[in-house]
């Protein structure tokens, strides 16, 4: 093997170790959750079922506000981990009675006070492409917009793979250094929340 | 001149006179064409005026069957043909009927939830009358029908439709859809009256979970999901996560909008002790920009005009040239019916529902519809039944 080969093969290993995102160290994170959505998909009740089945200590409220967060550390009784599974939709907004713009103010609002309580955040995306481009109306930008809102503030992010396939999620990863947990089927979600949550 | 301008008038009129005979005997016989149910004695049938005399004669006061099992458990009614232009749901149904059998639990199943929208196709649409899926035997033939009841049947229209009971203002013409008019009227219009009698239905039969069955033109959002209301959220997501993971094909959920009315996920789940929830397969054929409506766009759901605009992101689901074809959309819908019925048995399982002889997507898909279609020709005329 001459020199130019060894120097080739050196530069993508270094690449792969430096660039790829980081799944091999085990990312944590602690109960009790709160577990919400940005854009109102009902891609948080997959979560639920399976934190159900985990027996994890946890709140499901898909309109959670910064109040509340501040309202359980009142009461004692703060919340650790703050997941917020992103991805929009029209009906769900509806039917709740908000807008994105909505969605994404009360997201910023929860994030900031997440980050002064010094909760982990979980940025999330479970229903792969038909939650994302796929899925959305010609010039309709609030699935990627809930993903800009959340993604690139938490701490790691949980994303089915099928949802990457365009590199969205890795490159918020490369770009800022957070690390990504991608599953490929949806009962990988159980052994995704087993590890990370140590149950 | 005046000799010339009388015999223009009456070269136009006996063309238009040849045009209303033929269209008319085609309108007729789409209208009265019988088609073959073929039951195993197993399987009861009775009719929805038996649930509401309101309904008793009419043309919506079709064919209710009923399969139950030996063993006492949970009640599901199957409604196929709410749209009869979306004919995916009504062959799952027509599968369902001819094959399965229930060893716990009881499965009642529509053909044509409305009958009325099945025996006319859509003003202006050029959509074929009936289509034929081929089978060993040469073919089954079925009316292709409209979105909308006959207005043969209901006629006419208001200018708005005032939805009863949340008075919600919709289109003037879904007071002839039967997935605008649930809960439905005792005293109202032959759409609403048709409603009433299928809650009276899920009432006296103490139905568990109602599953409707549709299509919808890619170009609409809501699409290859399973539209839930609140009390069958986690049941349709674990459903659509399952089939997802293990048939081979994508299937979302989108929650029922509590302020819009009208609708089965909607009005059945607020209105009755049922789980509520509708399916939707793609179907091209219903895009605005398809090319023509012919039977071939109906069953291959192949069109050059849908994948271009797929090409310019106009669609809610993937299009090629493989197109959607229908064994493929009947295929999701008995597998995503199963599939509910496996996971409502982890969720109740003191109430279970256990159904088998019905194929899943893959063998639909592989061996067609037709092959588990029953040949009514070779069958004994007690087993027959018009549908």
């Amino acid at each position: 093997m001459d020199k130019l080969s060894i120097a080739i093969i050196t530069l993508i290993t270094c690449s792969i170790l430096f660039f790829t995102p980081n799944e091999s160290v085990a990312q944590t994170a602690e109960e009790p959750v709160i577990l919400t959505s940005c854009g109102q998909s009902p891609g948080p009740v997959r979560l639920k079922i399976f934190m159900q089945r985990l027996k994890m200590d946890f709140e499901y409220n898909l309109m959670v506000t910064a109040k509340d967060l501040v309202k359980a550390k009142d009461a004692g009784k703060p919340f650790k981990t703050l997941i917020i599974v992103t991805g929009a939709s029209l009906k769900g907004m509806g039917a709740a009675g908000v807008s994105i713009d909505d969605e994404l103010a009360r997201t910023k609002a929860l994030i900031e006070e997440a980050k002064k309580q010094g909760i982990k955040i979980i940025g999330s995306h479970i229903e792969g492409m038909s939650r994302r481009s796929q899925g959305a109306s010609s010039g309709d930008s609030s699935d990627e917009q809930s993903i800009d809102a959340v993604c690139p503030n938490s701490d790691f992010m949980i994303v089915k793979k099928e949802g990457d396939s365009d590199g969205r999620f890795t490159t918020i990863s490369k770009g800022k250094d957070i690390p990504l947990i991608l599953f490929e089927l949806n009962t990988e979600i159980s052994s995704v929340l087993t590890k990370v949550f140590n149950k | 001149m005046k000799t010339k301008s009388i015999i223009r008038k009456v070269l136009l009129s006996t063309a238009g006179l040849v045009i209303v005979v033929f269209a008319g005997i085609e309108f007729y016989q789409h209208r009265h064409y019988k088609e073959t149910v073929v039951i195993g004695d197993w399987v009861e049938v009775k009719k929805l005026g038996d649930y509401f005399e309101g309904i008793q004669g009419s043309v919506n006061d079709c064919n209710v069957f009923i399969i139950e099992g030996d063993e006492p458990g949970a009640t599901s009614l199957i409604l196929g043909g709410s749209h009869p232009e979306e004919p995916a749901g009504r062959l799952a149904a027509w599968l369902m009927v001819e094959n399965a059998r229930i060893q716990t639990g009881k499965l009642i199943v529509v053909l044509s939830a409305n009958r009325s929208g099945t025996t006319v196709t859509r003003p202006s649409g050029a959509y074929p009358t009936k289509y034929t899926i081929p089978t060993s035997w040469g073919g089954q033939t079925f009316r292709m029908g409209d979105r909308w009841s006959n207005p043969l049947d209901q006629w006419p229209d208001p200018e708005v439709y005032i939805h009863c009971p949340s008075g919600q203002n919709l289109a003037y013409v879904d007071i002839r859809n039967l997935n605008r008019t649930w809960p439905g009227r005792a005293n109202g219009t032959l759409t609403e009256k048709t409603c009433y009698a299928y809650m009276q239905l899920i009432e006296k039969e103490k139905v568990d979970l109602v599953i409707d069955m549709h299509e919808a033109e890619l170009q609409y959002p809501v699409i290859n999901t399973i539209v839930a209301h609140e009390n069958g959220q986690e049941l349709a997501t674990l459903v659509s996560m399952m089939l997802t993971d293990f048939e081979g094909f994508s299937i979302g959920t989108e929650f029922s909008p509590k302020n819009l009315h009208g609708l089965s996920h909607r009005e059945i789940g607020d209105h009755s002790d049922a789980v509520s929830l509708l399916f939707e397969a793609p179907e091209p054929f219903l895009d605005a920009t398809r090319g023509i409506t012919g039977e071939k766009q109906l069953l291959e759901g192949k069109d050059e005009f849908v994948i271009k605009a797929g090409e310019h992101g106009l669609l809610f689901a993937p299009m090629d040239e493989n197109g959607w074809p229908i064994d493929v959309r009947v295929g999701r819908h008995t597998s995503t019916i199963l599939q509910t019925f496996e996971s409502w048995n982890e969720y109740y399982p003191e109430k279970l529902i256990v159904c088998f002889d019905v194929p899943r997507y893959a063998e639909v898909i592989k061996n067609g519809i037709g092959f588990y279609l029953k040949n009514h020709e070779e069958a004994d005329n007690k087993t027959i039944v018009f549908e």
